[in-house]
């Protein structure tokens, strides 16, 4: 489960996010909907702890923003695979590493990894792909290739910040399709963010709608 | 194990990513551990030379003429004690008496009736010393004693090839010092631009749960393993130069360059410990 309760969050600059609150149930794939600049990747790294609220309190699963132990912080990214619009997939190693690497920083054997590598690759449809470079990759298929790499790990939630931007509606389309059936086939819990309400609007699942730091229900 | 694993071989991996920045520490490594190699080297025969300076020091202390062979004995034993001191010969009136002979071919007593010459001793200096050897509180201790008439020393220049010893061996340790620091920031330098060129690697690291330690430890590897390299290369070029050296001068001397070749893990270590530091620094400043 994520709640956020009564969170606030400031830039040096002002703007930020105000008295926000939210929860996401276990299993529930919800879209965040909002123009550019509206707080949609404050309110997502406040969830990966990245940041952390100056009021307020954020919960995911066990861990909670004011207890959480700056030693902790990594155990409970492991259990969430994020995924944004710049991939964050690495230049100098082909496909197979970058997809294996969140199992080498748990420590996996490599026969384990090399099978859930094949497995995570399959899922997002770029089976035979392993030695690609990231450079040899279309957008979309680097896209994929980084849901790989958040899938690899089971997370129990998935958080994505505008994962279509840099896509083409078609290929964006493919993508919130399968981040659909992650969520209906493994009940993984899905927060994706997108300033594109056209690509939501006709998918059934709950929109909460962020403008100047303050959400709404949409 | 496998996590240990992993690290290894991304910090093996990392030299030959970054080939052009690990060349150049390397090689920075390398000069400064082959400069205080050869400042060790000639600090060690440096050491050979001043020891050998110090066994051709003497302290000839001549007794008052009333001062008897057994009294001259006697002071011998308290010279002796003076801190600095190795050894003490004695030359007793008759043995003064027959230098004096040997040297100008008259006798003495044939015309004085008794002999004149007084009893003496030569004093000899320790040759091992840490620092430097001060002479003037020996020669001080030793014209306090009683039965001593007059000390002839080579005071001055003693104290002037000590002094110059020293300040010689605090050169070298300053210079060695300053080339330690210039590798430790070359070191770190280089670690932060392998770190900065490697933004997006840290950046995946941390969205996928990796500890610090985790995302450190490459890059400490990679600074070790620059080091170990560096050194070795230091190693092998002052054995050679050492060799070469020495068949040279055995063409030309006796004098031979003399190594205590143990030294060369001391580098070893010295590397190490500067790229722990080197890499340490660079890393907390980037890594939070």
């Amino acid at each position: 489960m994520i709640q956020l309760k009564n969170v606030s969050y400031t830039y040096r600059k002002g703007f930020g996010l105000a008295n926000i609150d939210l929860k996401i149930n276990d299993g529930e794939f919800v879209f965040l909907i909002g123009p550019t600049g509206s707080g949609k990747t404050t309110l997502l790294s406040l969830m990966h702890m990245e940041i952390f609220p100056e009021s307020g309190k954020v919960t995911i699963g066990d861990f909670d923003s004011d207890t959480i132990k700056k030693r902790k912080i990594p155990t409970l990214r492991r259990s969430i695979g994020l995924i944004s619009q710049n991939y964050h997939l690495l230049d100098d190693r082909n496909l197979f590493e970058n997809v294996a690497l969140p199992l080498h920083v748990i420590g996996h054997n490599q026969n384990d990894i090399s099978e859930a590598v094949e497995e995570a690759l399959d899922e997002v449809g770029l089976s035979g792909f392993e030695d690609h470079f990231p450079q040899e990759l279309s957008g979309g298929e680097q896209q994929r290739a980084c849901l790989a790499r958040a899938l690899i790990k089971d997370p129990k939630i998935i958080l994505a910040d505008e994962p279509t931007g840099n896509l083409d509606p078609v290929t964006s389309f493919d993508l919130v399709k399968l981040l659909e059936e992650i969520n209906s086939e493994e009940g993984t819990t899905v927060f994706m963010a997108s300033h594109n309400y056209s690509l939501i609007k006709s998918r059934n699942h709950r929109i909460v709608e962020i403008h100047d730091g303050k959400l709404r229900s949409a | 194990m496998n996590k240990f694993l992993f690290l290894l071989s991304e910090g093996l991996k990392n030299l030959w990513r970054h080939k052009l920045t690990v060349f150049t520490a390397v090689f920075s490594v390398f000069l400064s551990l082959s400069t205080i190699g050869v400042l060790f080297i000639a600090e060690q025969n440096t050491h050979k030379l001043i020891e050998y300076m110090r066994s051709k020091y003497k302290i000839e202390v001549f007794f008052k003429d009333s001062i008897t062979n057994d009294q001259a004995s006697h002071y011998l034993q308290e010279i002796r004690k003076i801190p600095g001191v190795y050894s003490t010969t004695l030359i007793t009136k008759d043995e003064a008496l027959k230098v004096y002979r040997s040297q100008f071919g008259d006798d003495l007593t044939e015309f004085l009736q008794y002999n004149p010459l007084p009893a003496s001793c030569v004093v000899n200096i320790k040759r091992q010393y840490d620092g430097m050897l001060k002479i003037n509180p020996i020669i001080e201790h030793i014209k306090e004693i009683e039965g001593v008439d007059t000390v002839n020393h080579q005071g001055r220049l003693i104290s002037r090839i000590e002094t110059f010893y020293e300040q010689g061996l605090l050169g070298l340790s300053g210079i060695a010092f300053a080339i330690i620091l210039v590798t430790v920031m070359i070191i770190s330098n280089t670690i932060k631009l392998t770190i900065y060129s490697k933004k997006d690697l840290i950046k995946a690291l941390k969205m996928i749960g990796a500890t610090h330690t985790f995302i450190r430890m490459p890059f400490i590897l990679e600074g070790v393993f620059q080091a170990v390299i560096g050194a070795a290369l230091a190693s092998a070029l002052l054995y050679g130069a050492v060799a070469g050296a020495n068949e040279l001068l055995s063409q030309l001397t006796v004098f031979t360059i003399n190594v205590q070749w143990m030294f060369l893990s001391w580098l070893f270590l010295i590397a190490i410990i500067i790229s722990l530091f080197g890499s340490s620094r660079a890393i907390s400043r980037f890594i939070k």
